[in-house]
């Protein structure tokens, strides 16, 4: 195993994996349309992140000079490698992030006081670090996953406001 | 009482509204304010004021003054006359002892006067000390605004929204529409904010218009709070444009809050808004054209205008009023009285620059109109309008007219008369900032708004100095005043929960917070969950633990400079225990560093010192510059601690990994599937039992507590887990020790390698060393079967020597137990000493070693 094994849940077996939105959303329902991104690959990147090329399927959040955020819609074992290779540090902290997905500007102008056209961005939302992205009306949301319950319970809560 | 229909009224008569007032029905039309329906039924008499309780009627009609105020629906203090009426609606009034019309606390403007007068209670009822809680609440109760009612839950949400807007237009009078509609050539993001609700719906050329709403506060990068229903709009302006307009001042005379006199724009919001005479026979008092026009629109509503008169600081030299039973009956001019039941006064308009100030314009008096304007008003933020000191024509009035006769009132809110202002004046509180603080001018519901421009003149009068010289008050939000609720928002308090939280919840443990986490205090049986770990197998959830990873060529060097011991020297696969102390050598945190790799370390901290030990880490490694990376894993991370005399062989069920005491020995750090989850396994034992910490990615941490659960583990709290240490002597930093322990008051005089280069807080620990310590924490068991309270005194000669930091009841030993602090000269084994417990002395000996298999051999088998 190398060093840095134990961090990576895709080295785990898949049932033994759980969101940690799961119960959560499953008591609010599909109606809302909210979505579980909390399974995604996440790597952390520190260095000379502009050494660093996302290839097809990773998005990179650059949050400093020296650091960025990749999320990846496969494994990060490769992600990882690669970007090490590059001369950079690189973490796979997928477990570390809870994702959600969510529409509405309504909605997200009750939860940060980000402005929305500057996403993808890292900044408070609902009194938490969260990181963002945004599709049009479509917005991404990571916290913390310790916050993960806790940011559905906001959101649910304001939407019940906005109606 | 209704007037014929009227161009632009803003009542819509096809229908009807109803609401009650003191248990009678009141009819009311769409568009009324509960205040306009109850003028319209007859009601003049609206609340009784403040202090004297004096009868009060509309003054502004614009939700200023306190006069109309009344509990609407239980919600206390709600100006009627600027809240739409609503159907069932039940109006009460408030601070009454009796009813409106036969108020019992009355007699304290009969009789009260000369022993109420400004400040009185800061002199009465001090003395005794013991009779100033009942003379308080007396007062408090005899006193005041509405009642909130504390049995009363919230009712409706406020909510909060972020907002961003181009230009921000405060105020949709002529002057802030005209500004919003140029700047909406320029393109979108034009938003209008008006307190009326003129506005509200209407189509502004691509201008979007938010009313009724009231602006807050401006703060600093274009943050303006804007108060609309039940939402708290947080504006990002790029610019922003006040137009709040100008306040309508009152005159300052005798008698003049007797029911019946008004502000103009409240004689003419009854007229033209509402349809509604004001009075049968009025006279007009003005110092402006604006307010001298408003006997024309009193003419035209049917009102007998006796006299219409320009105020002017010199003309007349007199005014009062009279009246019956509160109300006006007569007016008196220089001595002439002029019989009339409404009353119209302006002292002239004072623009309303209470934003800009706070935005940080400079207030300037204006001798020429008699009025305090803005100027100099900063980058990204425009006045325009009347705020601006464009008020018309107008005289400047006198600050009084005469203040023999009736009441003079500077301050309709306060119940502050000119008399209290000249009294506090000549006690020495002679600035307007202290004035305002004693005699409470300026700081009832208007906050100002109507009695600042005339306590001012006031006092300048009186003191011989020019306004100018006097200034205003400093201006401050919330310019309007909102419920509390809204300012508080919802209620979300950022809540951490492990992976296995439910899990905790569906096994019935009583959760409590750590910081921001919750954690489980015990499963319900603290006792059974101890013996659990000392017997058979625990299991605790440990996730909450901080673990910040540490990479890199110098990471060794760097942690040899963080710790007072080594690092660089720990072989790969090891841990080693260590403190972290402050430069001033203070005891800031403590955890276990595991070395992962030549280049790698794995750091935990405590539960809550988990941000700041990173902080601590990311601001050394700034001032040092070395090659270290620092990455904060907390979350990312589940952990697990089992112990017990059974760990190793559950453990050894769930892995291929060698358990065996070779395979893994104390204080080994190893990595190994446990479970079919890839798991960092750390040999380490907090509560002295053989034990494993298992940390693992935090989404399969559910699925390894339940497969060790499953396994035979018992869960045990935090509760459990305090005895368990306790019974170790294993220290609990921030409850063993406090911001002034260092490590060898401590005890941990083995920990600091003193022949290190440096470290941080090796200077200070070398002078405690030189100098010897004040005090040592200790372990202690009782002589009897008592247990002291954790912060109980440790006592000899009657003084208080020490405290008791930590105890509890071992069942593995029979004893009450604990740690304390003591002087250095008790530290020894044996020694006795006395804690009060209960009020009595109980005698306890000091105990050096772990009360708990002191030789560590169940922690290393």
């Amino acid at each position: 195993m190398s060093t840095l094994a134990f961090m990576s849940p895709e080295l785990a077996a898949p049932e033994a994996l759980a969101s940690p939105l799961a119960r959560a959303l499953a008591a609010a329902g599909p109606a809302l349309g909210l979505q579980d991104l909390s399974r995604l690959g996440k790597v952390e990147l520190r260095g000379d992140v502009a050494a660093f090329a996302p290839e097809p399927g990773e998005e990179l959040l650059r949050l400093t000079p020296q650091r960025a955020f990749v999320l990846a819609e496969g494994e990060v074992a490769g992600t990882v490698e690669r970007a090490r290779a590059a001369g950079l540090r690189a973490y796979d902290v997928s477990g570390a992030w809870a994702g959600l997905a969510l529409s509405g500007e309504p909605l997200m102008r009750r939860l940060t006081e980000l402005d929305l056209d500057s996403f993808p961005t890292a900044g408070a939302l609902a009194h938490v670090t969260a990181l963002l992205f945004r599709d049009g009306d479509r917005f991404r949301i990571f916290v913390p996953q310790e916050l993960g319950h806790y940011l559905v319970e906001v959101v649910l809560d304001m939407t019940r406001g906005l109606a | 009482m209704r007037l014929e229909p009227r161009p632009g009224e803003r009542i819509d008569r096809s229908k009807e509204v109803s609401f009650f007032f003191k248990g009678k029905r009141v009819s009311a039309f769409p568009g009324d304010s509960f205040g306009s329906a109850l003028y319209a039924s007859g009601q003049r008499v609206f609340s009784r004021s403040f202090k004297y309780h004096r009868r009060r009627g509309l003054l502004c009609c614009s939700g200023h003054c306190p006069n109309c105020m009344m509990t609407v629906d239980g919600v206390p203090n709600v100006r009627t006359c600027a809240v739409p009426v609503r159907e069932g609606a039940v109006v009460v009034p408030q601070n009454v002892r009796g009813s409106l019309d036969f108020d019992l606390m009355a007699v304290t403007d009969k009789i009260g006067g000369p022993f109420t007068p400004a400040g009185f209670y800061y002199r009465v009822g001090h003395r005794p000390r013991a009779l100033w809680p009942f003379v308080e609440k007396f007062l408090r109760n005899a006193a005041g605004l509405g009642k909130v009612d504390k049995h009363r839950g919230r009712e409706h949400r406020t909510d909060t929204e972020y907002r961003r807007a181009r230009v921000l237009v405060i105020g949709g009078g002529e002057s802030g529409r005209t500004a919003a509609l140029s700047a909406a050539i320029d393109g979108p993001g034009v938003v209008l904010v008006d307190e009326s609700r003129q506005l509200e719906g209407h189509d502004l050329g691509g201008v979007e218009i938010v009313a009724p709403a009231q602006a807050l506060g401006i703060w600093e990068g274009g943050l303006v709070a804007v108060a609309h229903g039940d939402l708290l709009i947080r504006y990002r302006a790029e610019k922003i444009v006040v137009a709040a307009g100008a306040l309508e001042q009152p005159l300052v005379f005798p008698g003049n809050d007797l029911v019946g006199v008004m502000l103009p724009g409240a004689a003419r919001r009854l007229v033209e808004d509402w349809a509604i005479k004001p009075g049968e026979r009025a006279v007009v008092l003005a110092t402006d054209d604006r307010g001298l026009e408003t006997a024309d629109v009193l003419r035209d509503a049917g009102v007998e205008v006796a006299l219409a008169l320009r105020v002017t600081k010199d003309n007349p030299r007199e005014i009062s009023a009279q009246g019956r039973r509160g109300r006006l009956r007569r007016v008196l001019v220089d001595g002439e009285a002029v019989d009339c039941d409404l009353l119209v006064m302006s002292g002239g308009r004072q623009p309303a620059y209470s934003l800009l100030a706070q935005a940080g314009a400079r207030i300037e008096y204006d001798e020429r109109r008699g009025i305090f304007v803005p100027r100099d008003v900063p980058a990204g933020i425009a006045a325009t309008g009347s705020v601006t000191g464009e008020i018309g024509n107008g005289a400047v009035p006198a600050p009084s007219y005469g203040s023999g006769g009736d009441k003079c009132f500077v301050c309709h809110c306060e119940d502050v008369t000119v008399k209290d202002v000249k009294r506090a004046l000549a006690e020495g509180f002679d600035s307007i900032e202290l004035a305002k603080r004693y005699t409470t001018v300026t700081m009832g519901p208007c906050q100002g708004k109507l009695c600042q421009l005339n306590s001012v003149r006031l006092i300048a009068q009186e003191n011989g100095e020019g306004e100018a010289a006097i200034g205003m008050t400093t201006a401050r939000p919330p310019w309007a005043p909102i419920e509390m609720g809204m300012l508080a928002g919802r209620d979300h308090e950022p809540c951490r929960r492990t992976s296995a939280h439910h899990r905790h919840e569906e096994a019935g443990a009583t959760m409590m917070w750590t910081g921001s986490w919750k954690r489980p205090h015990s499963y319900g049986d603290v006792a059974g969950e101890v013996r659990a770990v000392r017997e058979q197998l625990g299991v605790i959830d440990v996730s909450t633990l901080g673990k910040i990873l540490v990479e890199g060529p110098d990471a060794g060097a760097f942690l040899d400079r963080l710790y007072p011991n080594r690092f660089s020297d720990l072989k790969p696969g090891r841990i080693r225990y260590s403190v972290l102390t402050t430069d001033g050598g203070r005891i800031m945190d403590d955890g276990t560093i595991g070395r992962l790799g030549e280049e790698l370390y794995y750091v935990t901290t405590t539960t809550t010192g988990a941000g700041r030990v990173l902080a601590w880490f990311e601001w050394w490694n700034a001032v040092w510059g070395m090659d270290v990376e620092l990455l904060d894993v907390s979350g990312a991370l589940a952990a697990v601690n089992l112990a017990g005399p059974r760990a190793r062989e559950a453990l050894g069920a769930l892995t291929d990994m060698d358990v065996s005491n070779d395979g893994i020995s104390y204080l080994d750090a190893k990595q190994g599937v446990v479970a079919g989850v890839p798991c960092l396994v750390l040999r380490i034992g907090f509560v002295g039992e053989l034990g494993y910490e298992l940390h693992c990615p935090s989404p399969a941490g559910e699925h390894l507590w339940d497969t060790l659960v499953a396994a035979g583990a018992r869960p045990f709290g935090l509760e459990p887990q305090r005895i368990l240490r306790l019974e170790k002597q294993h220290i609990l930093v921030g409850q063993d020790t406090d911001t002034e322990s260092n490590l060898l008051s401590a005890g941990l005089d083995w920990l600091p390698k003193l022949d290190k280069d440096d470290f941080v807080g090796k200077w200070a620990t070398e002078l405690v060393a030189e100098r010897g310590v004040r005090e040592r924490l200790v372990g202690f068991v009782m002589r009897n079967p008592v247990l002291p309270l954790e912060g109980g005194q440790i006592v000899s000669e009657g003084r208080s020597i020490g405290r008791v930091t930590s105890s509890r009841f071992s069942e593995a030993t029979g004893r009450h137990l604990g740690m304390c602090w003591v002087p250095p000269e008790l530290a020894e084994d044996g020694a006795e000493f006395q804690i009060m417990v209960d009020g009595t002395l109980e005698p306890a000996l000091v105990h050096l070693q772990p009360f708990y298999d002191p030789e560590g051999a169940r922690l290393k088998s």
